[in-house]
């Protein structure tokens, strides 16, 4: 009989291939999705179908990281799994949704929210988004936060809650869906992003790849799997936050360079520095 | 004057996290006390013979003595504590190899009808090729357990695999001198075994 549970958390046994089903998992997915296509359709400006289909991938993407089978073995088996799950929120997950999302259904979400004003400060300060961003991963990848949270579905529910919203503040400054709320200038908005994501990150991935015993109780108490090592596996945990994070963010940063540099050359810009559409 | 205040709670709080994974770390800690659980009267090593995955007869106390020695009772099919305890040691023993001339790690099965001396080496293997796999009688398994003052086992019904076998769940350590100062209980942490090896190598 398949097994079913809220949300993916530590389990105390071998793993196995036998599927579990993680039904508040599929809502969390599901009811954003419905509730966008609803929205777009009845609101009288059109939404690009370029627009939905970043804002689907970033679901799918935050879908495939959470569920079975990268979500079960990243909240209790694998810290290399775990990781993975952080890169696809972070750098896949948040920035597509963001993307994705219309500025007049943002204005309308943070205002329900509350965080218009929150939202405002962190689009114009770089410093505190990337304050607010390194905070967040350092405290959601220490041992102390991973080891406790891990331990139960809301504490793994909310550590994946935590991540997404390290990612919305991540980019927040460089594509919020609401220009004025973006940060304008584009050598700044490089600058942040090699600093915010390269700098204090590798920190974490060092302990990660160089530690000569394992960081986390979770995984290292946690039945093996094919065996790889505990000390191996949280290896690859650090070389993966390494590699990935450039790939990623180093191609986006690559990007808006060449597009402000063409658009400068072009005399695209209304003041020299500001922005330019991504 | 309100965004220098949150600027500074956020550094306070970024520090502070700091600190805290670097306690967790048990790296900065660690001084010469023992972090496994520490015995009120040591122990002496139990003494019985029971028979090596060759086939040969295995006299524990005579064959470890002066060893630093690690005595476990569990069964191939455990599903969690008894492969995470082996591996928690191969990984010990594989990051600090000096240890391991002057210490044995043995596996006694406590499931002899399911458990195959050639069954429990392939199993070993996987965690140290010099970890030492023992087998025996219910009889002689049964005086094992209870000369290391071990729970002796027992089966419990599964419908999955017929029966589990209820067994200590803690790894018992005699130091080189024959005693035993300290259990291990499932959940000793790979920094507690690289903490106390050492201590406990030095008690000849």
């Amino acid at each position: 009989m398949t097994e079913i549970a809220f949300w993916c958390t530590a389990l105390a046994r071998p793993w196995t291939w036998a599927w579990i089903a993680y039904p508040g998992i599929w809502l969390s997915a599901i009811l954003p999705a419905v509730g966008y296509m609803r929205a777009i359709r009845r609101h009288e400006a059109p939404t690009s179908s370029r627009q939905t289909g970043l804002l689907l991938a970033g679901v799918a993407i935050y879908w495939v990281a959470t569920d079975w089978p990268l979500g079960t073995l990243g909240a209790g088996y694998l810290a290399s799994a775990h990781m993975l799950q952080y890169l696809l929120y972070t750098l896949g997950a948040a920035p597509l949704i963001l993307l994705g999302t219309p500025e007049w259904m943002t204005r309308s979400v943070l205002r329900r929210l509350r965080a218009t004003g929150i939202a405002t400060r962190i689009g114009s300060s770089l410093v505190l988004a990337a304050l607010v961003y390194n905070l967040l991963m350092i405290g959601t990848h220490a041992p102390i936060t991973v080891d406790a949270l891990r331990a139960s579905q809301f504490g793994s529910f909310l550590m994946d809650v935590l991540w997404l919203l390290a990612g919305f503040v991540l980019w927040w400054p460089v594509i919020a869906p609401i220009r004025e709320m973006r940060h304008r200038s584009v050598p700044s908005k490089v600058a942040y992003l090699f600093l915010a994501t390269t700098v204090v990150a590798i920190l974490p991935a060092s302990f990660l790849t160089f530690a000569n015993f394992p960081l986390y109780s979770t995984y290292e108490l946690a039945p093996r799997i094919g065996g790889f090592s505990s000390i191996s596996d949280q290896q690859v945990a650090g070389l993966i936050m390494k590699l990935v994070t450039p790939i990623v963010v180093w191609a986006t940063m690559a990007t808006m360079w060449f597009r402000w540099a063409t658009a400068e050359r072009d005399g695209n810009t209304g003041a020299s520095g500001h922005s330019v559409s991504l | 004057m309100r965004r220098p205040r949150t600027l500074r709670a956020l550094v306070i709080a970024v520090s502070l996290l700091s600190a805290c994974s670097g306690s967790a770390l048990g790296v900065f800690g660690g001084g010469g006390d023992l972090n496994g659980v520490v015995l009120d009267e040591p122990t002496e090593k139990p003494s019985f013979v029971l028979t090596d995955t060759s086939g040969d007869p295995y006299d524990f106390a005579e064959e470890t003595e002066g060893r630093l020695t690690f005595l476990y009772f569990g069964y191939l099919s455990c599903p969690d504590i008894c492969p995470v305890h082996m591996a928690q040691l191969g990984e010990v023993f594989e990051r600090n190899p000096e240890w391991k001339e002057d210490s044995a790690v043995v596996f006694v099965s406590v499931d002899p009808v399911r458990d195959k001396p050639e069954e429990i080496r392939a199993w070993l293997d996987g965690f140290g090729t010099d970890f030492i796999g023992l087998t025996g009688t219910e009889e002689q398994l049964v005086a094992s357990q209870e000369a290391a003052v071990a729970g002796v086992a027992y089966q419990v019904p599964d419908e999955n695999i017929g029966y589990t076998v209820a067994h200590a769940g803690q790894v018992f350590v005699y130091a080189p001198d024959g005693k035993g100062y300290t259990q291990y209980p499932f959940g000793t942490r790979q920094t507690d075994w690289d903490n106390d090896l050492p201590i406990l190598m030095n008690r000849q």
